[in-house]
């Protein structure tokens, strides 16, 4: 089914335009590692300072605050740029399990920041200092640097493993 | 001197080391992938650190805390990153180093770094001795242009790196 719906996807007038022209993934690749840059330093940034690793700067509401709109600013350049990439090869990214692994990995993230932002925007002092903080930050920080990694891991290996299921 | 450059080049490439990054040797089919990923994850550190410090000299998002404190918080994840992506680099170089050193947007890449360096150091011993005087505020044009220039030199880095990639 979905090798169905990749093949329609090639035949359409986008993707034809687009699989004509290889200089248009290479550029939309460029600006997804750019934004991927933003998003993924901006995760890092806050999970390593709810960790307490690397010097101390901005306190965790100051990051969240100024972060997180980057943060959603720069998935929304991932997901277009994302986009042009499945128009460009659709059958090489969505007959792929690499791929649907990323998109779950993805939705994963984006829920648990969506969380955190709120717990943080809602109580701010008691997320600042490090003895008040909630028992769960630090699973928060782990699980959700895991994830950003395994996203980009995935994301690199698309490439790499989809020559092994066509 | 030609000569001798090729066959240095030719040397290095036929280094184990090289072999296996090539996938040439059994079993280490996956390294140059391996390698490659975690080059991208590192340059995105690099790279994102980076530009949120040329933000701030340009006056992009908030204007809370001042240039030094950023500047402190930020430049070890810099350079962290950047002797990874470096040293990852350099593996993924060796590997195909002759066919690289003929790619257009690898010398254009190397070339992007070389002046981000530059500016770079021209910052530091310029306009930032001064920091103190402008911290808190609007930084001066000297401050913006170096911001302006590292950041499009570093998205050349990024852009040309992405193209290598694609040409080689």
């Amino acid at each position: 089914m979905l090798r169905s719906l990749a093949d329609w996807l090639a035949a359409t007038p986008p993707s034809v335009a687009l699989q004509a022209r290889p200089w248009t993934s290479a550029t939309s690749e460029s600006v997804h590692i750019v934004a991927l840059s933003v998003v993924f330093f901006s995760a890092i940034l806050i999970n390593s300072r709810l960790l307490g690793i690397g010097r101390a700067g901005r306190s965790i509401s100051q990051l969240t605050q100024e972060l997180t709109p980057w943060i959603w600013r720069g998935l929304g350049i991932l997901l277009l740029t994302g986009a042009v990439q499945i128009m460009a090869e659709p059958v090489r990214v969505l007959v792929n399990p690499v791929f649907w692994a990323k998109m779950v990995l993805l939705l994963a993230v984006v829920l648990m920041t969506a969380g955190f932002t709120r717990a943080v925007r809602r109580n701010a002092a008691q997320w600042d200092a490090a003895a008040s903080r909630p028992a769960g930050a630090a699973a928060f920080a782990w699980c959700s640097t895991l994830l950003w990694v395994a996203i980009v891991v995935c994301g690199r290996m698309i490439v790499y493993v989809s020559s092994a299921f066509l | 001197m030609r000569a001798a450059a090729a066959a240095l080049l030719q040397t290095i490439q036929s280094w184990p080391i090289a072999a296996a990054v090539r996938g040439d040797l059994a079993g280490s089919e996956w390294l140059f992938p391996i390698i490659e990923t975690l080059h991208v994850l590192a340059l995105t550190l690099m790279f994102g650190s980076i530009a949120m410090l040329d933000l701030r000299l340009l006056g992009f998002g908030r204007r809370s805390g001042a240039v030094s404190a950023l500047a402190r918080e930020l430049l070890p994840w810099t350079w962290t990153a950047w002797c990874a992506a470096a040293a990852l680099g350099t593996l993924l170089f060796i590997s195909r180093a002759e066919s690289y050193v003929h790619n257009f947007q690898f010398r254009m890449k190397l070339l992007c770094m070389a002046v981000a360096f530059l500016n770079m150091l021209i910052f530091q011993f310029g306009a930032f001795r001064q920091v103190a005087s402008w911290d808190h505020g609007r930084p001066p044009a000297a401050a913006r242009l170096a911001g302006m220039l590292s950041l499009m030199l570093w998205l050349g880095v990024v852009f040309f790196g992405r193209w290598v990639g694609f040409t080689s």
